[in-house]
């Protein structure tokens, strides 16, 4: 029995673990999930994971939409007030809550609106000029709904005795307020932040008398302040006694340049109505909230809207559809932003690959390069540091079909003409299942001079390459050019390790023609490819290295690998083995020595695919036995 | 420049239905069989050096010439070979023919007293 339940508890939690849904989309948005949990409450993805496990209620009910408020204050540089967090961490755990909107309501209004006093008291207190709380034209004056509420007349009085205090001191010091402002224009209506500018002032300049009356004005400014202070504490936070028709004036002050007019984004939203569309959505209530319906570009600026798509098979992407598959959509769609970094030279970037756990760690490891990269002028450094990351990270992480599907997206800035760049930069499941091998994927990190030192970009990274699917062997054959020219120093390793890969590619390549693209032994193929490297990279390293004996002199075996390499450049086959067999001829126990005689006729003679790859191999040992 | 086709080692031609191809490994097996009993390096060594002319110049002509004067002898050893070469001896496109005969001058290198016997 208790085995049965524990199966369905089981299958439950794996129901509910955090994963990619294959939408690239969705996904950005579970990873930006993820990175706003671990930078507010320092969670971990498997910590998450075991959040959610023990209770996702809570977790997405509770902890999320304060995390959500909170980094939107932080990245506005607003003070958030940090001990807010642990408080929110006790008290979500000893507390019991009725449901989930009996939790939700509770942070709420505990937490958020605590969070948010600040700064809804300072723009409270922007109103610096009582005549701009009414509405204008009409018969009859009306106060402005987000300044209109029970208390509305002491508010605004206290608004007008400010107002009329810094009438007195702009009309008695003007000039020397304009001194400490800065200012050169005529001071009119005094500006919120010229009123700042004066609070702050503190010259020893400024005359007795205008320091008296500016501390005067410090006085009322404060008492606004401390009203509001109450008026927040004690019908926001404590008893959440405001009506509907007073919730403008307590509306959250929050806003989006992304998602403009979505949800509680909205300036026309009061307080409760902001609480109610968080939570809707949150929970997929789709009957309150007509928008939540389809997914177009309210919800996300990278989406053409509805009107502007009138092609119908792109447009209405219902959500309803998703509502079983995954449950806290909107929270992830919410949440997509928060998966990209912002780069000082390339703007927001996120690495994405089809693996939750995958893309979360490249994104961490890209995070510490941050400097480096906003450092560097080179238009590809992203890539190179992303796959530096990425190769790094196969050792603890073999997943080859993850390597496949890999994206860098990024956006310089959104506005109402999105624009994007996304660029897929996936390694190839040939190239991947190669690199998947330790010692193959270190000697081909590396980096070698194929071009001559006059030239600015000289070196090479081989991996970069390699991962581009493009071929080695040429970068090889300048690089022992070079060599030969005595302009560089033979890399050995790297060189022997990129003719062997690029020669077997090639076989298989020859050997799979015809062939159907998905046979039968598809996967088997590409694990044998690294035996069969490994394989060859013994023999034809010993075999290919007796050449070294072929005379003792080193001049004259550079003066063969010199010949050699031009019938080799010329891809003179003809030519190529006749000057080795011609120097071999004269030295008859390497021509009759049983390894040597057989390779070079099973990899040179008889082999018309890969010839190439072996001969550079040769050249390359012939300059190998040089004494320096 | 010359591309050479991919698996050209194969020298194909087709008689009625039957496809005939050079196969490289048994030749240079006959050609060592050949030439082992042959006790003189020095002279197999300037059979090669000629061999290695006449290919170098794609003259087919003048290989098959020097190599046939070379194995036109009353032994045992050469039937193997003589088999091959009927079997073979055509007009080759050249690379078919530079496949054909390297096989053959590694072959007799293979018998050269330096290594085994």
């Amino acid at each position: 029995m208790s085995s049965e339940y524990e199966t369905i508890m089981n299958e439950q939690k794996l129901h509910f673990a955090l994963k990619f849904t294959g939408n690239w989309f969705f996904d950005v948005g579970i990873l930006g999930f993820v990175n706003l949990m671990e930078g507010v409450y320092g969670w971990d993805l498997k910590t998450l994971q075991e959040k959610i496990n023990e209770d996702k209620e809570k977790v997405y009910y509770g902890y999320f939409p304060f995390a959500y408020f909170y980094k939107w204050l932080l990245d506005r540089n607003e003070k958030a007030n940090s001990k807010l967090i642990e408080n929110l961490k006790e008290e979500l755990e000893k507390k019991k809550f009725k449901d989930n909107k009996d939790l939700f309501d509770f942070v709420w209004f505990n937490f958020i609106c605590r969070l948010f006093k600040e700064l809804w008291i300072r723009k409270k207190s922007e109103l610096v000029h009582k005549s701009e709380a009414y509405t204008r034209g009409g018969r009859e004056k009306q106060v402005k709904k987000q300044y209109n509420y029970k208390n509305t007349e002491i508010y605004l009085k206290k608004i007008e005795e400010r107002e009329n205090l810094i009438n007195k001191i702009l009309r008695k010091h003007k000039d020397e307020i304009k001194k400490i402002l800065k200012v050169e224009k005529e001071l009119g209506k005094l500006e919120y932040k010229y009123l700042e500018q004066l609070l702050k002032s503190n010259d020893d300049s400024i005359s007795l008398e205008l320091k008296e009356l500016i501390e005067l004005l410090r006085e009322r400014h404060e008492e606004i302040n401390k009203f509001l202070n109450e008026e927040w504490e004690n019908n926001v936070i404590n008893q959440q006694k405001f009506t509907r028709d007073e919730d403008l004036f307590y509306r959250i002050p929050i806003d989006s340049g992304f998602y403009k007019n979505f949800l509680f984004f909205n300036n026309s939203l009061g307080n409760l109505e902001q609480k109610d569309s968080f939570y809707n959505a949150i929970c997929f209530n789709f009957d309150k909230e007509e928008m939540l319906k389809k997914i177009d570009k309210p919800i996300n600026k990278f989406l053409p809207s509805e009107n502007e798509f009138s092609n119908i098979n792109y447009t209405e992407l219902s959500t309803k559809e998703f509502k079983s598959q995954i449950e806290y959509l909107f929270v992830y769609l919410l949440c997509f932003t928060y998966a990209f970094e912002k780069y000082e030279n390339l703007g927001y970037v996120t690495f994405y690959s089809n693996d939750l756990e995958f893309s979360y760690i490249i994104n961490k490891k890209l995070k510490l390069y941050k400097k480096k990269i906003e450092k560097s002028k080179d238009q590809n450094i992203i890539l190179r540091v992303t796959w530096q990351q990425v190769i790094d990270s196969l050792v603890e992480y073999k997943s080859s079909w993850s390597l496949e599907n890999m994206y860098i997206i990024s956006y310089k800035r959104l506005d109402n003409q999105t624009q994007e760049n996304i660029e897929y930069i996936g390694i190839p499941k040939l190239q991947a299942s190669i690199l998947l091998d330790d010692t193959i994927r270190y000697n081909l990190n590396n980096r070698i001079q194929f071009r001559s030192k006059n030239f600015e970009n000289n070196f090479c990274w081989l991996l970069e390459e390699f991962i581009k699917g493009k071929p080695l062997y040429p970068i090889i054959l300048n690089h022992i050019n070079l060599v030969l020219n005595e302009e560089t120093s033979l890399k050995i390793n790297p060189s022997i390790y990129s003719l062997i890969i690029d020669a077997k590619i090639l076989e298989l390549r020859s050997r799979n023609k015809g062939k159907s693209l998905f046979s039968t032994d598809f996967f088997d193929t590409y694990k044998s490819l690294v035996g069969e490297i490994k394989k060859d990279l013994i023999y034809s390293s010993f075999s290919a290295g007796l050449v070294k004996g072929i005379f003792r002199d080193d001049d004259t075996k550079r003066r063969i690998a010199r010949e050699l390499f031009g019938a080799l450049k010329e891809k003179n086959k003809n030519i190529f083995l006749n000057i080795l067999l011609k120097n071999m001829n004269e030295n008859k126990e390497l021509c009759s020595n049983e390894n040597f005689n057989r390779w070079i006729f099973d990899k040179i003679i008889k082999n018309d695919t890969s010839y190439e790859m072996y001969g550079l191999l040769l050249i390359m040992n012939l300059l190998r036995g040089e004494k320096n | 420049m010359r591309k050479i086709s991919e698996n050209a080692y194969y020298w194909q031609k087709v008689i009625g239905n039957k496809q005939l191809e050079i196969d490289l490994e048994k030749l240079k097996k006959a050609t060592e069989d050949s030439f082992k009993n042959e006790k003189s390096d020095s002279y197999k060594q300037k059979l090669v050096y000629d061999l290695l002319e006449a290919v170098r110049n794609n003259d087919q002509k003048e290989f098959f010439y020097i190599l046939l004067k070379a194995i036109n002898k009353p032994k045992d050893n050469f039937k193997e070979l003589w088999t091959r070469l009927k079997e073979n001896y055509d007009l080759m496109p050249e690379e078919a023919f530079i496949n054909f005969a390297y096989s053959i001058i590694i072959g007799i290198m293979a018998t050269y007293s330096g290594g085994e016997e």
